[in-house]
């Protein structure tokens, strides 16, 4: 399962969501501002707190909306 | 492998308020219709957390602003895409050719809401602590410094709004601004200068970024007396003005040297017959979302007489 890590306000965070339904991919989010122990699994996975960060095996990840990117690694043709 | 030529009535480069309100009346008129957005549909206003000058809504956020003029531009059957990238533009009077990273283009009529982008921080180490500290997006970024020290940069209304929304974070803000006022509306500037947490810092400009791995100091220089001091800051957040989003047209439209924004008047028409430009993209004195609207209107209403005409054969 695709995992983004966001705030309910962050455009981008938006935007990475609004592509994922768009390609109809599933997602989980989680918001960073409220839970703390999303906030934890994104600092451990990318030392920072910057959002929106997707990943799908909790290792490797995007940040904030790079097409190319989330394609490769979700596998949307 | 080929990309799929399309045929339009009508191709809106930028889905800002002129984009989406050009699109929702060309909607109306039965064109067929695309908005191509690479960034942010909305543009600027998305970042934006109160709006209060946008006539129907006492106080607005720009997100929800945005949805609904969206709402209205989709309802009325115009078409957004804000997933696909465009590569080049070819724009004459005789052929309009728009390649994206999917498609070909080739739509009767252009209408560019292409607006602005944000200044970057004009510093060496502004790369090296790009979202290691400094920050463009207060609304992405400002959750990362909880009880923090944050430093605003600029004094119109983007910054002052942006600080006034960190306030909820912030242990300590600081408004550094190279000019010896604030240049923001009236209403924001009293909320931010009566906040005990805020010291601003005029006629200043920053020199430099310093830290590790992530943003710990800046050093300011007093533009007057050219004293200079170090300040412990935790996060930065830049808000220094716009530059606008012609690069890509600058081949085939006539530029304002002095500024970068495209040639156009009252009526939006360009140096080509077709091709409109909306927003603040467009040369012009005035630059606020009501302008933008009426823009986006005007654009849309001529580009129709326009379409008309060239399926009429005039």
């Amino acid at each position: 399962m695709v995992k983004i890590y966001s705030t309910p306000e962050c455009p981008w965070c938006h935007k990475v969501k609004n592509y994922l339904k768009s390609k109809n991919v599933e997602y989980q989010d989680f918001n960073v501002e409220e839970d703390d122990a999303a906030r934890d699994e994104l600092y451990k996975l990318t030392n920072d707190l910057i959002v929106p960060v997707t990943t799908i095996d909790g290792s490797t990840y995007v940040t904030s909306f790079d097409k190319a990117k989330l394609d490769e690694m979700i596998g949307i043709n | 492998m080929t990309k799929p030529n399309k045929e339009l009535d009508l191709l809106i480069i930028g889905g800002g308020v002129a984009g989406l309100t050009a699109g929702m009346y060309a909607g109306r008129m039965n064109l067929k219709t695309l908005i191509l957005e690479n960034e942010l549909v909305g543009g600027q206003i998305v970042n934006a957390h109160g709006i209060e000058n946008y006539p129907g809504f006492l106080s607005i956020k720009g997100s929800e602003l945005v949805e609904r003029i969206q709402e209205q531009a989709t309802t009325a059957r115009a078409e957004i895409d804000e997933f696909d990238t465009i590569l080049s533009v070819q724009l004459t009077a005789a052929e309009k050719i728009i390649e994206t990273e999917t498609t070909i283009y080739k739509p009767h009529a252009v209408i560019i809401t292409s607006g602005m982008m944000r200044r970057k921080l004009p510093i060496a180490e502004e790369k090296k602590f790009l979202s290691r500290g400094i920050h463009y997006c207060e609304l992405c970024d400002g959750h990362m410094y909880q009880n923090k020290i944050i430093a605003v940069v600029g004094g119109g209304n983007a910054a002052v709004d942006a600080a006034n929304f960190l306030d909820k974070y912030a242990q300590k803000l600081y408004i550094i601004h190279r000019s010896p006022q604030l240049t923001a509306d009236p209403v924001s500037q009293d909320k931010l200068l009566k906040n005990p947490k805020v010291t601003c810092f005029f006629n200043t400009n920053i020199l430099k970024a310093e830290g590790s791995t992530s943003l710990e100091s800046i050093l300011l220089e007093d533009k007057n007396t050219h004293e200079q001091q170090t300040l412990k800051v935790d996060g930065i957040f830049v808000n220094i003005g716009v530059v606008p989003n012609s690069q890509l047209f600058k081949n085939d439209l006539t530029i304002e040297k002095s500024s970068g924004h495209i040639i156009a008047g009252e009526t939006c028409e360009t140096n080509i017959p077709g091709v409109f430009a909306a927003g603040d993209i467009r040369t012009k004195q005035i630059r606020q979302l009501t302008t933008a609207a009426a823009d986006g209107t005007v654009a849309a209403l001529l580009a129709e007489k326009y379409i008309q005409q060239q399926k009429e054969g005039k």
